[in-house]
């Protein structure tokens, strides 16, 4: 009896590290690859720290070349990398950091910490857009010895070790010390000098990338020889390429409708998770009615997001919350309700004087119709279809909606005027989403609603809410996680309650490959298929 | 004469500057700006500080009549400038792309000069027969059909379903075959582009040449050239195909013109890296250098082949030169 009862928790236990290990991962084969190709969208110029091109893939493919400190985790929370040990001073201003004595240049040249000291100066010397926002707060940095280095802040700055630490790039001051334009500057060879997994060996604009394993890579040689991106000018090229087995990989995730059609072909696999991108209705507070509350919320109340998700993404989506953080989130406040109700929806409208008085079937707001225009991008077919959803939606409250579709640019410049929102609105209503980084980080949420712009510099409906400041001002600077967690979910209360946007759903990313040709991807929320963790040995994850 | 030439090349050069001018100002006059592009797309979390520094690196922030003078004098020099999104020089940019964009275009104005002139040729000559008939029906068909949609079709059919020709780019990427093989490699990449770009080009050569063919068939040179006794081969081939060419010419220089330009729509849809795709790309994200550059290209190219076709017809009308 006792042998059978081992032998079924073995089998138990087993199952469940099977399980655990297999949550986040494809599957691990540990096959070698020569080569597999994954399709791009646009051309990323050279991909180097200054002329890789979006967050995008640019971002993803950089870090193929490059190493940073720290490096996010198949959680997708930062782990360390070049990093051995931190340590940080009690008033937050100092980090001192150990690394790894291992690491390599692709030149042959060693990785230090004057290169980490060089990184930091030279990104403060000419800053470029999504390093310099990282390395805010940097005030010096100070080399103990080759392996160890002091980073020094002008004041403590929440998340540090995400924002800095695990996005920026370390690169090596041999080669950058003589560049004095940068962002111009032309190298004689394709290949940037970095310490990452691959070297990129031929560049084609608007054809393709050709990366090479870095054999000498401290985590190990990478498990796929050469990966090769290809460049698509749309999405429905690379998806009928892949269809054709001509790419093996589609970087971006997939369109809902593809899923299942995708998924009836043999050899081809859909992995499928929180992508932590949003899809919003934003209402600029400049705008009458939309400075009501209780118009903002009976708008909210009035859209079914739970049939949007439905309809449009064949529930390949989770339905929004109106505390903006994701129910998948560790930090989700699960008291915060959302919910779909025409009935609270019309009493809210008919509480504050708005009502149809000419019986036309539309609501009047002093003396004029309750017609807005919901202005959506023109190249994104869900937002649009939303829109149109939308509008059916809130007609039944008696409010009127014209979907606009324009041109991306000056969509966002009507909702988001040179990008500061200091320059103010020029917008009633607007389809609206933030990509992965500000949902994926919690703690970014006082970003969008502060009303003070130097913290609210994503706050793009002009929402100004005392108690939202009040919360948001004790997040930047309580230390305590668990206190900062309370905050959080306070803030989700708060943002509920005031409603300046409609979160109406997170989309899943369901990301494309063909697992006949390699099957050891690693998913990585936020972050999608195609990352550092997918091609090298899988001990060597952090 | 001399005189005439010479307020030619005065017209000539004055829509130069003007078609230069416009190149400058219309970008700049669309909603939208290039922030993005130029500060990377996490411009939303710079600081006004840090947007104003970047926009004083590219010149933005100065007056535009400023930046209208400096256009001028880098285009003087001959210097197209850098990439807002790329961060490359726009000449290694454009020669790039260049070389693609007129593999499938001039191949399909080659092509559509041919069938163009062939078929209306033969429509002309059985006017109002069934044959005349079929084929303006076909090319009314060809004509309206929307490019996307056909080039859709095709990768559809022919790639997807039956996986003959391959779907998207230029050639196989990083594929390292010998001389021949890539040769063979690029023309099975062309096909497709060629082909919808064909079918889209073919009916404007047609029907201009069907339209001029049938007014020749008319004229009394003709019923002259007939009532000698010539044979209708004679008559077709030395009289009327060659007096009804002038026009088709004309077309086919303009189009050469344009071909320069690139055709966005089937660049994007075959994803193929030409001249179009990156146009597309620059208007999208307010690339202003690269559009000036790509536009000023195809207005240099508007203009040559306009002259091209002015010096040709002459040639090949007479009365032109009289006149």
């Amino acid at each position: 009896m006792k042998h059978y009862l081992k032998t079924i928790l073995g089998l138990l236990i087993g199952s469940v590290l099977v399980f655990a290990f297999s949550s986040n991962t494809i599957a691990d084969s540990h096959k070698r690859v020569d080569r597999l190709r994954a399709a791009i969208i646009g051309d990323e110029s050279t991909i180097n720290p200054f002329t890789y091109v979006t967050g995008e893939p640019g971002w993803n493919i950089l870090m193929m070349q490059y190493d940073s400190l720290y490096t996010l985790g198949i959680d997708g929370q930062p782990q360390p990398w070049l990093v051995t040990k931190l340590v940080r001073s009690a008033d937050r201003l100092t980090y001192t950091l150990t690394l790894r004595d291992d690491v390599y240049y692709n030149d042959g040249k060693k990785l230090t910490a004057h290169d980490v000291k060089f990184t930091f100066d030279y990104l403060t010397k000419y800053p470029v857009g999504r390093f310099a926002k990282d390395i805010r707060g940097f005030s010096s940095a100070n080399v103990l010895n080759d392996y160890k280095i002091e980073i020094h802040l002008k004041k403590p700055r929440a998340g540090y070790v995400r924002k800095a630490f695990a996005d920026v790039p370390i690169f090596p001051r041999h080669i950058w010390s003589e560049v004095t334009d940068p962002k111009k500057h032309q190298f004689e060879s394709v290949t940037n000098v970095g310490s990452g997994p691959y070297i990129m060996v031929d560049y084609k604009p608007d054809q393709y990338y050709r990366l090479k394993a870095n054999h000498k890579y401290f985590a190990g040689t990478p498990r796929v020889e050469e990966l090769i991106l290809v460049k698509f000018a749309d999405e429905s090229s690379s998806h009928a390429a892949f269809r054709t087995n001509s790419v093996d990989i589609l970087f971006k995730n997939i369109p809902p409708e593809q899923i299942s059609m995708l998924k009836g072909i043999k050899g081809v696999s859909i992995v499928q998770g929180p992508l932590f991108t949003t899809q919003l209705v934003i209402m600029n507070y400049d705008h009458k009615p939309f400075h009501m509350v209780e118009v903002r919320k009976a708008i909210a109340y009035a859209i079914d997001r739970q049939k949007l998700v439905d309809t449009i993404y064949l529930g390949a989506a989770t339905v929004g919350s109106n505390g903006w953080i994701h129910p998948k989130s560790p930090y989700f406040n699960n008291q915060v309700k959302t919910r779909y109700n025409l009935a609270k929806a019309k009493s809210l409208l008919d509480s504050v004087g708005i009502k149809d008085t000419d019986g036309d079937g539309i609501r009047e707001y002093e003396g004029k119709p309750m017609a807005f225009e919901l202005i959506t991008p023109n190249n994104n077919a869900l937002r649009l279809r939303l829109a149109e959803l939308i509008k059916g939606k809130l007609l039944d409250v008696g409010i009127k909606i014209t979907v606009g579709s324009v041109e991306q640019n000056t969509w966002e410049g009507a909702v988001w005027p040179d990008f500061d929102v200091n320059k103010g609105r020029n917008y009633a209503m607007s389809m609206w989403g933030w990509s992965a980084g500000v949902q994926a980080d919690t703690f970014r949420a006082p970003e969008l609603v502060h009303s003070n712009t130097g913290v609210g510099f994503l706050n793009l409906t002009g929402v100004s809410n005392k108690e939202i400041d009040r919360i948001s001002n004790l997040m930047d600077t309580e230390d305590v996680l668990a206190r900062r967690v309370e905050l959080v979910k306070q803030l989700q209360a708060a943002i509920a309650e005031e409603m300046p946007f409609i979160t109406l759903m997170y989309p899943d990313g369901p990301y494309a490959y063909w697992s006949s040709k390699y099957d050891g991807l690693a998913y990585i929320s936020g972050q999608g298929i195609v990352n550092k963790l997918s091609f090298i040995p899988k001990s060597a994850w952090p | 004469m001399r005189s005439s030439r010479g307020n030619r090349i005065l017209e000539y050069l004055v829509v130069f500057v003007i078609a230069v001018s416009l190149n400058f100002f219309l970008p700049r006059l669309m909603p939208g700006n290039p922030l993005a592009l130029l500060a990377g797309v996490d411009v939303g979390l710079m600081t006004p500080e840090e947007k104003a520094k970047v926009k004083e690196e590219a010149g933005l922030d100065r007056p535009l009549w400023e930046q209208y003078i400096d256009y001028w004098n880098d285009l003087l020099h001959g210097d197209f400038g850098y990439s807002y999104k790329q961060k490359a020089p726009i000449t290694k940019m454009i020669g790039d792309r260049l070389p693609w964009t007129l593999l499938i275009t001039g191949s399909s104005l080659i092509i559509s000069a041919i069938f163009g002139v062939i078929f209306g040729a033969i429509s002309a000559w059985n006017r109002a027969k069934p044959v005349d008939i079929g084929l303006l029906w076909t090319m009314i068909l060809m004509g309206s059909m929307p490019t996307f949609w056909l080039g859709m079709m095709l990768i559809s059919i022919v790639s997807v379903d039956l996986q003959l020709l391959p779907s998207f780019g230029a050639m196989t990427p990083a594929f390292f075959g010998t001389f021949w093989e890539s040769v063979a490699d690029v023309a099975s990449h062309t096909i497709l582009p060629v082909i919808t770009l064909s079918v889209w080009s073919i009916p404007g050569v047609y029907l201009t040449m069907r339209y001029t063919m049938l007014s020749v068939l008319g004229a009394d040179f003709i019923r002259t050239a007939r009532s000698k006794g010539l044979s209708e081969k004679t008559v077709l081939f030395r009289h009327v195909v060659r007096n009804s060419l002038a026009p088709v010419v004309t077309v086919l220089a303009i189009r050469l013109g344009f071909a320069f330009g690139g055709t966005v729509v089937v660049e994007t849809v075959f994803s193929y890296p030409g001249l179009g795709r990156l146009i597309f790309e620059s208007v999208s994200g307010r690339d202003y250098p690269v559009l000036q550059a790509t536009f000023l290209v195809i207005t240099v190219a508007v203009l040559v082949s306009n002259i091209l076709a002015d010096m040709l017809y002459p040639l090949l009308d007479p009365r032109a030169k009289a006149n």
